[in-house]
């Protein structure tokens, strides 16, 4: 195949536009860390650009002694790690019937639950009905209201409806019940697809925030990004400590760049080794029609 | 149905779940036809009828605030939703796997970020003493502060929105591009067809019913802009050209409890959205599927 003169300067465009826009999904976060590492005055007189201009680890040393962002991390953890275990839960138990023919109601629930994707209830009853059933500053307003993400569980759905239907027939012979077969046959099988929705859920959790405006007013129980929201906004809290510790001059601008990658940093420790599922996943996801 | 009990069994928490969580606030949307007290709760309110939007329709804030959401949605719409085609088309001829991999993954990244994180990285890159005035700086120019600039606000808007979705945008889009059948570019080659014929007259024309059920998923969605975005960038200084229906359904009702107005507000959108949804679902259906 011959290739024109156009078109191989178009290739060259091609790379050179594409290389450019994909170091800009870096560059902030890497500018983030240079910031976060320069000394105050640095940061602050705009000397810092990719690297670290007069290296120090004074504002990550203030902020991982800060007491409040520990806190709301451990709150963040708790409800990624349980809400990924039990949406899992629920979303398996949900998607296994429906993904079975003799399961006979499985159409009507399935245009149920389509329906609850095209009307989505106002903010405002949402909000009341979780109040209503005492779940107001409690950590399971968190998780409960969002237990079951319908696109997760429609993946799960889709994956399980590809596993021939031969497996379970002969496991069925050999005694198996229906939850036998989902545990013990389905779930071996269906790893790559549940690597990807909990990741989902994971990312979901760990970045959940306008539930938590919502439903957490004690700001005692703020999950990481509300904190993270609330130290953006009045810096002076989050510098407050190192006053009383007094070693280390009051600058925002170091601060709040080591406190957003601080929030950061686990999603970016697990990106790279989960990568290699989520693309399948959002896939699946996509073809349900 | 008695040898497969145990799936009924299963399938119970989710029903409860559903129930719970998504029936229960839809029916809970009726509080848009009472004087809504908390304390007699849905079952004592009054019944006003439409009052509540008689009422929203006479009011100023609803006007702005509807054409906010409205003009934030259609300059998404118009630049957010093709971006991820385009950028998806660019992939498609990168050649060399490794490169095409590598940039994929860097530009899925943003998507996993919060809009907290987000909105924190848009504020620090664009204060006043961040990155972007310094390279202004480097051409002499004064510097900005675009995050109270009115001005800006919508551009930020739609910008970081792209940052953050466009490369998870491109994944449905490339599996399509994907499963086109090769041997209609070779036969295309044959006729003489260039890289960019093959693009302009293959695949796009494949990619068309996908991008069309995602127009239509998304225009369903029209006014629901995404509550953590906004309220993330949002300062004092912008309320008047960024303030939105949820940014301000929240806050005036549920940290001012005007809970029935500001519900036939949300409502008002579901409608709006559900309405644009079946127009233009018919009209894609004299071309193609539409989504029912």
């Amino acid at each position: 195949m011959k290739i024109t003169y156009g078109e191989k300067l178009f290739q060259i465009f091609n790379y050179v536009i594409l290389a450019a826009a994909a170091a800009t999904m870096l560059m902030p976060l890497v500018q983030l860390l240079a910031v976060s590492f320069s000394s105050p005055i640095a940061a602050d007189s705009k000397q810092v650009f990719l690297l670290p201009v007069e290296f120090t680890t004074a504002s990550w040393v203030h902020i991982l002694q800060n007491k409040g962002l520990w806190t709301s991390f451990g709150i963040t953890v708790y409800i990624t790690v349980a809400g990924t275990l039990l949406s899992m839960l629920f979303s398996l138990l949900t998607a296994y019937p429906l993904s079975r023919k003799e399961f006979l109601v499985r159409k009507p629930i399935m245009l149920g639950i389509i329906i609850t994707m095209i009307f989505n209830a106002p903010m405002i009853p949402f909000f009341l009905t979780v109040r209503e059933l005492g779940l107001m500053n409690s950590l399971w307003s968190l998780i409960l209201p969002g237990l079951i993400g319908t696109f997760n569980m429609i993946i799960i759905r889709t994956f399980f409806q590809g596993i021939p239907g031969e497996l379970d027939d002969s496991a069925r012979i050999d005694g198996c019940s229906d939850a036998g077969i989902l545990f013990r046959i389905y779930l071996p099988l269906s790893k790559p697809v549940l690597a990807t929705v909990s990741l989902f859920y994971a990312v979901g959790y760990w970045n959940t925030f306008q539930r938590a405006v919502l439903f957490i007013r004690d700001p005692n129980k703020w999950p990481l990004q509300m904190k993270l929201r609330a130290y953006l906004t009045s810096p002076e809290e989050l510098a407050a400590v190192n006053l009383l510790l007094g070693d280390y001059a009051f600058n925002t601008t170091t601060l709040k760049a080591a406190t957003i990658l601080f929030a950061t940093v686990p999603i970016l420790l697990v990106y790279p080794y989960l990568q290699k599922y989520f693309v399948k996943g959002a896939m699946l996801g996509s073809l349900k029609e | 149905m008695r040898k497969h009990w145990m799936l009924y069994l299963m399938i119970l928490p989710g029903i409860v779940y559903y129930l719970v969580f998504k029936y229960v606030p839809l029916m809970g949307s009726l509080i848009a036809f009472q004087n809504y007290q908390i304390f007699k709760g849905m079952l004592g309110s009054a019944w006003v009828g439409l009052d509540n939007f008689k009422f929203i329709f006479m009011y100023q804030d609803f006007y702005n605030v509807l054409r906010n959401t409205a003009t934030i949605a259609l300059f998404q719409l118009l630049f957010g939703f093709p971006a991820p085609i385009i950028l998806a088309l660019l992939f498609n001829e990168v050649r060399l796997m490794f490169a095409k991999r590598l940039m994929q993954s860097m530009f899925y990244l943003p998507h996993f970020l919060s809009w907290v994180v987000v909105g924190g990285i848009v504020f620090e890159l664009l204060s006043n003493k961040g990155v972007v005035n310094m390279v202004r700086g480097w051409w002499g120019y004064e510097p900005i502060l675009f995050m109270q600039e009115q001005a800006y606000f919508r551009t930020i808007v739609v910008l970081s929105g792209i940052w953050k979705e466009v490369g998870w945008g491109t994944i449905i889009y490339l599996a399509a591009i994907t499963g086109i059948n090769p041997n209609l570019y070779e036969a295309a080659v044959m006729d003489g067809a260039n890289r960019w014929k093959q693009t302009l007259y293959i695949t796009l024309p494949t990619l068309f019913p996908t991008i069309l059920v995602l127009f239509l998923l998304n225009i369903g969605n029209f006014l629901e802009l995404g509550f953590d975005q906004i309220y993330n960038l949002l300062t004092p200084m912008t309320y008047s050209v960024g303030d939105i229906i949820e940014t301000y359904v929240y806050r005036a009702g549920v940290l001012q409890g005007q809970y029935s107005v500001t519900t036939a507000i949300g409502l008002f959108q579901s409608v709006i959205g559900f309405t644009l949804l079946w127009i233009f679902n018919r009209l894609a259906r004299k071309t193609e599927q539409g989504l029912w």
